[in-house]
């Protein structure tokens, strides 16, 4: 298969002189083109420094990041605002939705700030918008949506521009218990039915399950891997709850 | 304690605070420089009306300080609504409500204290350009103006009493609002507006009236000009003020509440790169504050009509001294018994001024108002009028020095200084004396030495037929300027009337007159421009600190345009045009009306017959304008800066 992302010895220092951390230590993995991966690890691992490097909102001490093919870690801020804008799409925890903006606003975005044809982002909406199962809420400001609601609408501007990879980063984390199992179907939904690439960041164990590799770290380095395979999600949350106790954590990675 | 986290909150929030620091630093320096001029005795005691100017300046810099203090209340509860997160956190962590509120109030007076110096030290600067501005205007020699005590304490007095205001608003405020409210801030998102188009409609309407508006004031000050304010005229340009009062406030309402909304329904315009969110969060905003860009537009347009108007007073004075003072002094004494005699008054002037020419001549009269009755003069109105007379040789010899040409004998001149006076009006008018009948063979538009209507100009051979009721002496000096002052205070005498003793002075002196109009106009003109530039800077302030204060609302929509792929150079557009147009919403209107304000003056300077200064209006005009813009920029980069530096990621 095509590897979309790789990550060669990336090294990430916060401080200086003599109080130096070392947020992420010599870490190389790949993914490959429609996989879903989950990163998980406790708190203070390096799992938000890893996808903010991966995002290109942080830069990396030393190392390689490689996407389709492009050395990010060379490129000048002007091209990473343009990577940003046409390779990656983005979904958050606190759903980074604009306030000001309907729902259709917000979805379309980032099509607009790619300055694409209004024909063209017409279409596009109507393909994510129906995929998600929110063509009804298209002209309602997000305050008036529910929590679950609210993330397939973070989930459908992160997919309109058919992007190489969707980072997702604890994107269960303002939701319920049910509302998170939907998130984790649209997830799968995305993954399988329209080809997405995930790299997901979470401490939830369940929601790891729903991944098909599972990437562990610690302190700052890959501890270990949980690859789903033929298995069931079942399964593979009990191999997820196996590596965190022997991390040292519970079943929850946090 | 509460003083040393006072002092760090104020310097961790210099950024924040800079718009109000420049704003109470460049008010306090303006009054500094004005509660000065107020004090500064030699200058008010060359103005006649020296009381009702200093109780006039009084007034203003009271009314202006009670502006103030509400603008700055009002800025204080933006900066206490700004940091609520922090207050509240302090009140999660046990500390008091008052505690709050005086650490709150130790910051602002901190600020304040550090204000008011930096004001005084730049009204120190201030007053010394006013005071050259005033001497320029009154034309005497500029030197270093001293400095008034009293006006340094009023200034101090003043500022106290605007910082206890803005104090109260602060408390009024900490004591209301809950923890919880504090600590969430309201998110809520404002949707769009209901009817846009019949808010379009408003503005449009509003428009129009603002144009009628203008007419009617032009129409309304040229019958003021032309019927001495009879006609209706006066009434016309109340009108023509309030129609332009509501239209403007009427106008930037309708047009926040439309434009905006309208321009989100182009799915085209919207598509375009961050169009969609600038529009949603102008949107918002313009909505939110529609009446208060309304206020602000109405502030700005009147301190730039008002600053208009006041150089078209000094430039139409200037002119109108040459008009109705045509010779150095002159006087028309009772033949009989004059109130000072000119042999006396000529040993008089030469003590200040040496006389280069005078010029004698007679005022006779008929006994009877046979002319006034071709007029509008006459009536009930105009009884115990008599017909005044002059001979053909005295007219050549006194106006002839003017530049007059010289009239006929044969027949009689009417000469007056009203456009009103036109040869149809004596076509049927003979005029018998000695026997003879003369008529009209013209008139002549000319300054009149005394106070008439119109004086009949008769050959010389008519004046045995009149009765000489006054004697009339034009003095040209050799020098134009001299104590005028005392000239005249020499040339005055008591005179008995009913309501009691005033001193009164026969002699007309142009220097005097000059000195007294000037005094007058230099004050208005600094009163204008005082009040002008307070309104801008507050208007600046409030839209400023508008715009800040949104900052903290406006920072995660920034942060995710930045993830989304938008470049520091998108952000930086995206918000200089929310920005922008918030802030030039309420002047773009306002700054336009230097156009007609200028167009009504030079218009108004033309009826007045001072056509050659009328140039000189639309000069001030354009520096008026030009001023307040370079202002507003400033304020506006200001504010542009502070909230980039806030907003824009990467």
């Amino acid at each position: 298969m095509d590897k979309i992302l790789e990550l060669n010895n990336v090294t990430k220092l916060y401080g200086s002189g003599s109080v130096i951390t070392r947020a992420l230590d010599g870490i190389s993995f790949a993914v490959e083109k429609g996989e879903f991966v989950a990163i998980m690890g406790a708190s203070g691992s390096g799992k938000s420094t890893l996808l903010n490097v991966i995002s290109t909102i942080d830069r990396v001490s030393s190392g390689e990041i490689l996407l389709d093919g492009q050395n990010l870690c060379a490129c000048a801020e002007r091209e990473l605002s343009a990577f940003r804008r046409d390779k990656l799409g983005f979904i958050f925890q606190d759903y980074n939705l604009l306030d000001a903006l309907t729902v259709e606003e917000n979805i379309v975005l980032p099509l607009n700030l790619m300055r694409k044809p209004l024909d063209y982002t017409r279409r596009e909406l109507t393909r994510v918008a129906t995929a998600l199962g929110i063509e009804s809420e298209l002209k309602k400001f997000p305050y008036e949506l529910s929590g679950g609601q609210r993330q397939r609408t973070a989930c459908a501007r992160a997919l309109i521009t058919e992007p190489s990879v969707i980072l997702a980063d604890e994107p269960t984390g303002a939701l319920d218990s049910k509302n998170s199992k939907l998130l984790m179907s649209t997830f799968e939904l995305m993954n399988g039915s329209l080809g997405a690439t995930i790299l997901m960041v979470t401490h939830d164990a369940e929601v790891g399950s729903y991944a098909g590799r599972v990437l562990f770290l610690k302190d700052g380095k890959l501890f270990s891997e949980a690859v789903r395979g033929g298995r069931t999600r079942k399964e593979m949350y009990a191999e997820i709850i196996s590596v965190t106790t022997a991390l040292g954590g519970c079943n929850c990675v946090d | 304690m509460l003083t040393k986290l006072a002092a760090r909150n104020v310097k961790r929030q210099i950024g924040n605070y800079l718009i109000y620091f420049i704003t109470v630093s460049l008010t306090v320096a303006l009054m500094f420089a004005i509660n000065n001029v107020i004090f500064e005795e030699q200058l008010l005691a060359r103005a006649n009306n020296n009381d009702e100017l200093k109780t006039a300046l009084i007034a203003i810099t009271v009314i202006v300080s009670l502006i103030v203090a509400f603008v700055l209340g009002y800025a204080t509860s933006f900066m206490l609504k700004l940091r609520k997160r922090e207050f509240g956190t302090y009140l999660t962590l046990g500390m008091t409500r008052g505690n709050i509120l005086s650490l709150f109030l130790l910051e602002s007076l901190m600020l304040c204290v550090v204000a008011l110096g930096v004001g005084i030290a730049l009204g120190l600067a201030f007053y010394q350009g006013v005071m050259a501005m005033v001497t320029n205007i009154m034309d005497i020699e500029y030197s270093f103006a001293a400095y008034s005590a009293r006006g340094l304490l009023l200034t101090i007095g003043l500022v106290a009493g605007i910082f206890a205001l803005s104090c109260v608003t602060s408390a009024l405020y900490l004591k209301r609002v809950s923890i919880f409210k504090l600590l969430h801030a309201d998110k809520k998102s404002e949707k769009g507006v209901r009817f846009p188009a019949l808010w379009l409609a408003v503005a449009l309407v509003s428009f129009v009236a603002i144009a009628v508006s203008i007419v009617m004031m032009h129409s309304g000050v040229s019958d003021g000009i032309k019927n001495n304010g009879a006609n209706g005229g006066n009434i016309m340009i109340v009108v023509a003020t309030l129609m332009f009062a509501l239209a403007v406030i009427f106008f930037h309402i309708g047009l926040s509440k439309s434009v905006v909304n309208l321009m989100l329904h182009s799915e085209k315009y919207k598509s375009r790169g961050t169009n969609a969110f600038t529009l949603r969060k102008l949107s918002g905003k313009l909505s939110a504050n529609s009446v208060l860009a309304g206020a602000l537009a109405f502030l700005l347009a009147f301190a730039i009509i008002g600053a208009n108007m006041s150089f078209t007073q000094q430039i139409s004075s200037e002119n109108i001294l040459e008009n109705d003072y045509p010779f150095d002094i002159s006087a028309e004494l009772d033949c009989e018994a004059p109130s000072v005699p000119f042999d006396t008054a000529r040993a008089e002037i030469e003590k200040h001024a040496p006389i280069e020419s005078v010029t004698e001549y007679g005022v006779y009269e008929s006994g009877n108002s046979y002319m006034h009755g071709f007029t509008k003069w006459t009536g009930a109105h105009f009884e115990g009028l008599n017909d005044s007379f002059m001979t053909v040789s005295d007219f050549n010899a006194l106006y002839g020095q003017k530049g007059f040409t010289p009239l006929a004998d044969d027949g009689y001149t009417v000469i007056s200084f009203d456009d009103y006076v036109t040869p149809s009006l004596f076509e049927d008018a003979p005029l018998e004396l000695g026997g003879k009948t003369y008529s009209c063979i013209g008139t002549v538009k000319c300054p009149l030495l005394g106070y008439y209507f119109f004086i009949v100009v008769v050959p010389d051979e008519c004046a045995q037929f009149l009765t000489r009721e006054l004697n009339g002496y034009a003095v040209t000096l050799a020098t134009s300027r001299y104590d005028a002052t005392a000239l005249r205070d020499a040339l005055s005498y008591e005179r008995e009337t009913g309501f009691g003793t005033y001193r009164a002075c026969d002699y007309s002196m142009r220097e005097y007159a000059r000195l007294s109009m000037n005094a007058s106009n230099a004050v208005f003109i600094v009163s204008a421009l005082y009040l002008a530039f307070v309104f801008v800077f507050l208007a600046m302030a409030i839209l400023a600190l508008k715009t800040l204060s949104g900052i903290s609302d406006d920072k995660a929509g920034y942060e995710t345009l930045f993830r989304l792929g938008a470049d520091r150079r998108e952000q930086s557009r995206t918000l200089f045009r929310q920005t922008f147009a918030f802030f030039f919403l309420p002047f773009f209107v306002p700054l336009l009306m230097s156009i007609p304000a200028g167009f009504i003056c030079h218009s108004v300077m033309n009826l007045a017959g001072l056509s050659v200064a009328a140039g000189k209006v639309i000069w001030a005009a354009a520096g008026i304008a030009l001023t307040i813009t370079a202002v507003y920029c400033l304020y506006f980069a200001v504010t542009y800066l502070i909230a980039k530096r806030n907003l824009v990621v990467g």
